[in-house]
């Protein structure tokens, strides 16, 4: 597939870490965010039921542990849903610690020239 | 009453034939029991709603005023609510009408959303019967003026208190046949339903042409008068949600047993957010059992699924999701929820399911009558 040309977002200083943006391009709702300094976008629909994913909480995570222990990680690489509370990691889009098939998809964004760019 | 004469009466007004009834939608008291105040009698204002009217070093210690039963013990980790659906000024999920008028109704496309207090799920855990039943009849009040008066697609579930079943059914010839209401709420307690405890409420809600509606009770398992689970108790929250449906197997159970529906033949009761996934299993363990058995129970005529099936009515959600559609499609075969199976989204809690995706999963054949056609047989003119 072919990487279509670039989207501006907005510039670079409107989307500070901890800030998110969720735009509309080529008629997809998409969610842009600034964590921690790390950019993502992922498409606002949640993998599960279609719920508006990106108006979600960022959040870190359980992970995976010995029975009675709990070990917190991911810190601020999930985010999870206002529906149902599926957990969805940023760079992937994938339910991470469930075995569903189906995954929000995600796009490249970067800064360049001071301004906040997807691709589609 | 009939879905033909339920639509007729639709065409005399400006909307469309009801497609859409939501079973099980909640609304909230804004600030709890307090919102109640103006709707209590003075004494029972004063009797609930005295002592400290702040958080004290008292209040930290030991309770100096009623707060509503509900679980305080099992967390979410997710949270209880949709998280879209706070009102702006931070308030509760469900405490504006407003606000679920234009995310459900017109957001969902939902004709009637037919409206279950969630701070009154506990009130069957509460110790003193008077307490609670004033609490019902003020929050019925509340219901009435706040919600049914806002939308006239709000219906609601007249909720009794179940420790007097005399002042239970008081309420219902009370307030039975007010605008709006299509059913009781029936909030439980550990007694089971088939007792004969509770059969001035049925007489009354038969009498009425109400069905009863069971829900699950918030404090099961929590409270000493509260329904308590099977095998003893759970740790996890979500061990707790999930075993909450062994409280509908035995009611449904008892109700059987007991010939309730050979007593009260009119009777209907609605089980929101009761799952059927173990329907199928209470069916065929009864009716086994009651080949043999029969003669410890003569009163039960009929095959007890055949009892189930005709006057216990389901919500949808939370619809199992297997990962095999075939699967769910034989489930809903076996439980016959072309006539037992009505929609429900639970809005606004967190295992909402929304009217879209959730009807599309069904199987066409009886995709229209759990959308709505169950719904209005079930609930009759009382929806038009």
């Amino acid at each position: 597939m072919s990487v279509t040309a670039p989207h501006v977002v907005c510039a670079a200083d409107e989307l500070p870490p901890g800030a998110r943006r969720i735009v509309e391009i080529d008629g997809r709702s998409i969610g842009v965010f600034n964590v921690d300094g790390d950019l993502f976008a992922i498409n606002n629909a949640c993998p599960h039921r279609g719920a508006p994913l990106c108006e979600g909480t960022i959040e870190g995570t359980m992970l995976p542990s010995e029975p009675h222990s709990y070990v917190y990680g991911l810190h601020n690489r999930m985010i999870r849903c206002p529906w149902h509370g599926w957990e969805i990691e940023l760079a992937t889009g994938r339910p991470r610690f469930n075995d569903r098939p189906g995954r929000a998809r995600v796009y490249p964004v970067a800064v360049q020239d001071g301004q906040v760019v997807v691709r589609l | 009453m009939t879905t033909a004469q339920v639509t007729n009466a639709q065409q005399d007004g400006p909307e469309a034939a009801l497609r859409t009834i939501d079973c099980d939608v909640h609304p909230h008291l804004p600030k709890g029991l307090r919102t109640l105040g103006p709707y209590l009698p003075v004494a029972w204002r004063r009797r609930l709603l005295g002592g400290l009217s702040e958080t004290s070093w008292a209040t930290e210690v030991y309770a100096s005023q009623l707060a509503l039963p509900k679980n305080d013990m099992y967390i979410n980790p997710v949270g209880s609510m949709r998280r879209d659906a706070f009102p702006e000024d931070g308030s509760v999920p469900g405490s504006d009408p407003e606000l679920m008028v234009r995310q459900l109704l017109d957001g969902g496309g939902v004709d009637r959303a037919v409206l279950i207090g969630g701070n009154v799920f506990g009130i069957g855990a509460l110790v003193d019967p008077d307490a609670a039943a004033a609490i019902a009849t003020a929050y019925n009040r509340w219901l009435r003026e706040v919600w049914l008066a806002h939308d006239r697609r709000f219906r609601g579930a007249l909720v009794v208190a179940p420790q007097d079943a005399q002042l239970a059914a008081e309420e219902i010839d009370r307030a039975g046949d007010e605008p709006g209401i299509v059913e009781v709420f029936l909030p439980l307690m550990n007694t089971l339903m088939g007792d004969r405890h509770y059969y001035p409420i049925y007489a009354a809600a038969e009498r009425h042409g109400l069905p009863i509606t069971l829900h699950p009770n918030s404090v099961d398992g929590i409270y000493a008068r509260a329904a308590q689970l099977a095998g003893g108790v759970p740790t996890y929250y979500v061990e707790w949600h999930t075993a909450l449906t062994q409280v509908f197997q035995a009611n449904v159970i008892s109700l059987t047993c007991h010939g309730v529906f050979e007593r009260f033949p009119g009777m209907k009761v609605v089980i929101a957010e009761g799952g059927i996934a173990w329907l199928p299993d209470v069916m065929w363990r009864l009716d086994k059992d009651w080949e043999a058995l029969r003669d410890e129970v003569p009163w039960v005529k009929r095959k007890p699924s055949e009892y189930i099936l005709d006057h216990v009515r389901f919500t949808t959600q939370p619809l199992p999701e297997p990962s095999r559609p075939e699967q769910l499609r034989a489930m809903l075969e076996i439980v016959d929820a072309g006539r037992t199976l009505v929609y429900s989204s639970d809005y606004p809690h967190w295992d909402f399911d929304a009217p879209g995706t959730t009807i599309a999963r069904l199987p066409q054949p009886m995709r229209e009558r759990i959308r709505g056609g169950n719904a209005i047989e079930l609930y009759g003119e009382r929806l038009a």
